[in-house]
């Protein structure tokens, strides 16, 4: 025995040891570790406490494990029956079962794959840390006579006044984007940056990766995302690193203090460079910064705890009247907050930079998804009802030796939760199938999450399911009368067979409803996407022009823009490929045209859109004059003086007058003269009335007029041609030749018209396919269903149909008892789906300012669609049944 | 028959518990074991395969008197049935009898 100090094992692992070993081998095993310790202490007493818990570690499998308390309990055991039981029900029959699995999980991937999107959508901005205590500032100026401006930007001077005066405010936050060149030379590229205030990372919750996380926005700062850091510096340590940011004339290095994880997709604030705004002269005009009626950054503010957002809001008239003074009447100028969390969802504030959401999809979709699922639920208690009258035998054996009614619930629960439970596994692994696809046709960039919450969330779907699809065959099987049962003959009460048949009027009503409701959406986005829109948009091509370096002011942007767009029009003339030539400010397919507004004469607020154009905008995209005539090239007058008006704006203006020669109703604005009219156009989406619109060569007669502008995004010059190549790749290559010669710094940005207009409707296209998707599924799963039924009528037809066979009835006479079965209540459900697919296709259409109507088309397809296709399913099973010999069907040994 | 097969390690340590009887317990059978093969085998495996050794019949196993080795804690001792000798036996005989049908030819230059 060792003579020195006693050194003991290491406590912790020996306790451990004690703790999982079974009694009957832990003196064994403890013996010998001991030996091995006492052994290896001579040598190394850290080695020797490293391997005696190694060795406990070892010990440490399933042989040694105590068992967990053995319990005898009755219900234990009896569920554990039960499912034995309900797995070999569920294997003898096997087609049933397939069906059944099948259609859940189908159902329950399309589930889960468009609750993944819902989820994605609802949970905007829902992970900061002090999420509840972020609001949005929105103002509502109304000066009576229609003067009434509604925004969620905010003016400059805002968030200063808010922290001076309400001391509930704990921190303020502006939130712009502007577009600005960024790198150096000939990888210049014309970026998105954000300018937020510098605590930015204290009110928002993002993860900083590396670099300076307690203050990364300090002057010079510059924080990238993950994948900008990638973009711009490869491989190499960003951080620390220069980047040269071109604002206006001047050329600034920006230092790289922080790289970020990139923004998730939930969250409105998707930036990739983010700067500080703290050094505000360089964003913005000294006389923005202490306006109150120009408006620029969102304003974000952080609440103390415990405050209510009424209690702050109570005190903002007070506020404002201070700020304001005379400037403003009572009640003419109101500031609100909206919570962070509200903003995505909610449409009846308007957008600001932050991104906002169509509810009613979401809401649509998730309905639908639900649909899907209730549908393939249907199948299973339809399915599973129909069997009862086979299972009777066993139900009564069962009752006869002492079953409770409870019990039996619980056993044919337990069966429909197993069934589920396989059919959710199913169907989680179709979703990750098809994920990409989903991903691909939906447009979005979900994932499945592997985590506790969301296993958990599976079981209790699975328990739910089961739940809900088990409790009504459960209780008509174990209310069956017992000497009903023993007695042999119908058991099943009339009720039974009436509910069972109702739910597939319904599951037949929904697949109809999802069919014609499919059809109607197709049909108004084909209408959107090929309506005459009033201009030709086919192979139009548009590039953007920046300004040259030294231009200040918006305007002096724009004229810049303009003078760099002749020098490339000069040279795109030259290829014969190259028609239609133009430059406009704004293109069709983007929102946030530029508008305005000015009192009339009469007192009366007027609003319009302008365009500020080359002669050749008319004629480029080739719209139709009503009267007048378009601009001359050649005239001078016509560049200063001349405009043109569409006939929106003229009934708007001068009503049935003739507006030719006349100048718009206003005293401020210079000389000016319409010299023409043209027909309506739609310049925005189809989702609006053709609004008033000035088109002009020079702004500046119609500014000095104005009393209000609403610019929403960056105003940039665009040359726009009509491409007549063959093939319409060639465009990039003749762009990129003549962008290089002209401008060999600056990042080419061109796209198409058509394209642009087809993203304008990029939502309700997601929608479309989505749902086209998720009927197409609800067709599968209703097919499921009624080829299951038909197997089901078959089998207890048999007697009969063998007996009208033994009477003379033909193949075909027999077909048809078979159709007029499930006939019927296709019929019915067509009946019942025709008002409510046009009630809520209706609803949905009315978002829209040109739809299509509903016509009897659509119902006429879609019934015959399902017609046919009840046929198909049936046809097989019952041209076997009417085959067969009647004497097998009759025999009774 | 399920169970009965003698694999390689339990061989060997069927072979150990037979040599070392009657002192064969946990960590005399591992030393053993690197003594002779110098295969270095962790105890829980040791405990695993005499066990799994006992449950087909090959050993059988008694708990020894208290010492004042280890703290007092008993040893189980394992010794060989006449069943785990004769799975010994016939691994033996089959050995021997594949060998000696190896021709001489296939070891080449000896």
């Amino acid at each position: 025995m060792s003579i020195h100090r006693k050194i003991s094992p290491p406590k912790l692992a020996n306790w451990f040891l004690r703790f999982y070993c079974r009694n009957e081998f832990l003196e064994e095993i403890e013996g010998d570790v001991f030996e091995l310790f006492e052994r290896r202490v001579e040598e190394s007493p850290f080695k020797a406490k490293l391997l005696f818990n190694w060795d406990v570690l070892r010990f440490f499998r399933p042989s040694n494990i105590k068992q967990i308390k053995k319990s005898n309990s009755n219900i234990v055991n009896m569920t554990r029956n039960n499912f034995k039981i309900a797995a070999r029900v569920l294997w003898k029959q096997k087609t049933n079962t397939a069906l059944n699995i099948g259609s859940i999980a189908i159902g329950m991937a399309c589930f889960i794959l468009i609750s993944l999107y819902v989820k994605q959508e609802v949970s905007f901005d829902k992970f900061h840390d002090n999420g509840d205590r972020i609001y949005r500032t929105w103002t509502e100026e109304d000066y009576g006579e229609g003067q009434r401006f509604f925004y969620t930007s905010s003016p400059l001077p805002l968030a200063p006044t808010l922290e001076a005066n309400i001391p509930e405010v704990e921190a303020t936050v502006l939130v712009d984007y502007n577009s600005f060149l960024v790198g150096e030379g000939e990888s210049r590229i014309n970026e998105r940056v954000a300018i937020v205030s510098n605590n930015f990372f204290d009110v928002f919750t993002f993860k900083v990766l590396k670099g300076n996380e307690t203050s990364p926005l300090g002057r010079n700062d510059i924080v990238l995302t993950e994948s900008y850091a990638l973009k711009y510096f490869g491989s190499e340590e960003p951080v620390g690193k220069a980047l040269t940011v071109q604002l206006g004339g001047e050329r600034l290095a920006y230092n790289v203090s922080a790289v970020i994880e990139d923004m998730p997709r939930n969250t409105g604030f998707q930036m990739n460079m983010i700067v500080s705004n703290e050094d505000m002269e360089r964003f913005y005009n000294p006389q923005a910064m202490q306006a109150w009626f120009n408006i620029a950054p969102e304003t974000f503010v952080l609440l103390k705890e415990n405050t209510t957002e009424a209690s702050v809001e109570a005190k903002f008239p007070e506020m404002i009247n201070q700020a304001l003074g005379d400037r403003v009447e009572e009640g003419q100028y109101v500031l609100g907050l909206q919570p962070l969390e509200d903003i995505h969802l909610n449409p009846d504030f308007p957008a600001a930079s932050y991104p906002v959401g169509n509810p009613n999809y979401v809401y649509v979709l998730a309905t639908i998804g639900l649909l899907v699922l209730i549908m393939a639920c249907i199948n299973y208690t339809t399915l599973s009802t129909g069997q009862s009258i086979r299972r009777a035998k066993e139900v009564g054996i069962r009752k006869v030796v002492g079953a409770q009614k409870g019990g039996l619930i619980w056993q044919y629960l337990s069966e429909s939760i197993l069934i589920t439970a396989c059919a959710t596994l199913v169907g989680i692994a179709l979703a990750f199938l098809l994920l990409p696809t989903f991903n691909h046709l939906a447009g979005t960039q979900i994932a499945i999450p592997i985590d506790v919450q969301s296993i958990a969330m599976y079981v209790g779907i699975i328990l739910l399911v089961g739940i809900a699809t088990g409790i009504y065959p459960a209780f008509v099987l174990s209310n069956l009368k017992l000497i009903a049962i023993i007695r042999g003959g119908n058991s099943g009460g009339r009720g039974a067979g009436i509910f069972r048949k109702s739910l597939v009027v319904f599951q037949l009503l929904l697949t109809i409803f999802l069919i014609s409701g499919s059809l109607v959406m197709r049909q108004q986005l084909n209408h959107l996407q090929n309506s005459d829109v009033g201009y030709d948009k086919e192979a139009m091509v548009y590039l953007n022009m920046y300004a040259k370096e030294g231009a200040n002011g918006l305007f002096d942007r724009v004229r810049s823009g303009f003078e760099n767009g002749e020098i490339v029009k000069a040279k795109l003339e030259q290829y014969p490929e190259v028609t239609n030539l133009g430059a406009s400010m704004h293109m069709f397919g983007s929102a946030g045209w530029t508008s305005m507004g000015f009192s009339d004469r009469q007192g009366q607020f007027r609003q319009f859109y302008l365009v500020l154009t080359d002669p050749y905008f008319l004629s480029g995209f080739e719209i139709n004059l009503t009267s007048g005539r378009d601009f001359d090239p050649e005239l001078e007058i016509d560049k200063r003086e001349s405009i043109i008006i569409n006939q929106a704006a003229a009934t708007y203006f001068f009503g049935t007058e003739d507006p030719i020669g006349k100048k718009l109703p206003g005293d401020d604005f210079g000389s000016h003269t319409i010299i023409g009219v043209t027909e309506d156009f739609n310049f925005q989406s189809l989702h609006t009335e053709v609004e008033p619109l000035i088109i002009s060569q020079n702004g500046e007669p119609i500014l000095q007029g104005i009393s209000d502008i609403n610019i929403n995004s960056n105003p940039v010059p665009k040359v726009f041609f009509k491409y007549t190549g063959q093939n319409l790749l060639g465009v990039q290559d003749l762009l990129e030749k003549v962008w290089s010669e002209t401008f060999p710094n600056e990042e080419l940005a061109f796209d198409f018209v058509d394209r642009r207009l087809r993203l304008m409707y990029e939502d309700e296209a997601r929608v479309n396919k989505i749902a086209g998707v998720a009927t197409v599924i609800s067709i599968l799963i209703a097919s499921f269903g009624l080829l299951g039924l038909t197997i089901l009528v078959v089998n207890t037809k048999v007697k009969e149909i063998g007996i009208r066979k033994v009477l003379g009835a033909s193949p075909l006479t027999i077909l048809n008892i078979l159709i007029r079965q499930f006939g019927l209540q296709l019929l019915i459900a067509f009946i019942v789906s025709i008002p409510i697919t046009w009630y809520i296709m209706n609803q949905w259409l009315s978002d829209f300012a040109y739809r299509v109507n509903i016509g009897v088309v659509v119902f006429l397809v879609s019934g015959l669609l399902s017609f046919l296709l009840m046929l198909a399913v049936i046809a097989y099973h019952a041209m076997r049944a009417s085959r067969i010999n009647p004497v097998n069907a009759l025999r009774v040994e | 028959m399920k169970g009965t097969y003698l694999g390689e390690f339990e061989e060997l340590v069927l072979l150990t518990v037979g040599a070392l009887y009657p002192e064969a317990y946990g960590v005399a059978v591992m030393d053993e074991i690197k003594k002779e093969t110098g295969r270095v085998v962790n105890i829980s495996a040791i405990h695993s395969a005499m066990r799994r050794l006992e449950d087909k019949g090959y050993v059988k196993s008694f708990m020894g008197g208290a010492t004042n080795e280890r703290g007092g804690r008993r040893k189980r001792y394992f010794e060989l049935t006449n069943f785990g000798k004769k799975a010994l036996d016939e691994a033996q005989s089959m050995r021997a009898k594949l060998y000696n049908r190896i021709p001489d030819i296939s070891f080449g230059q000896s």
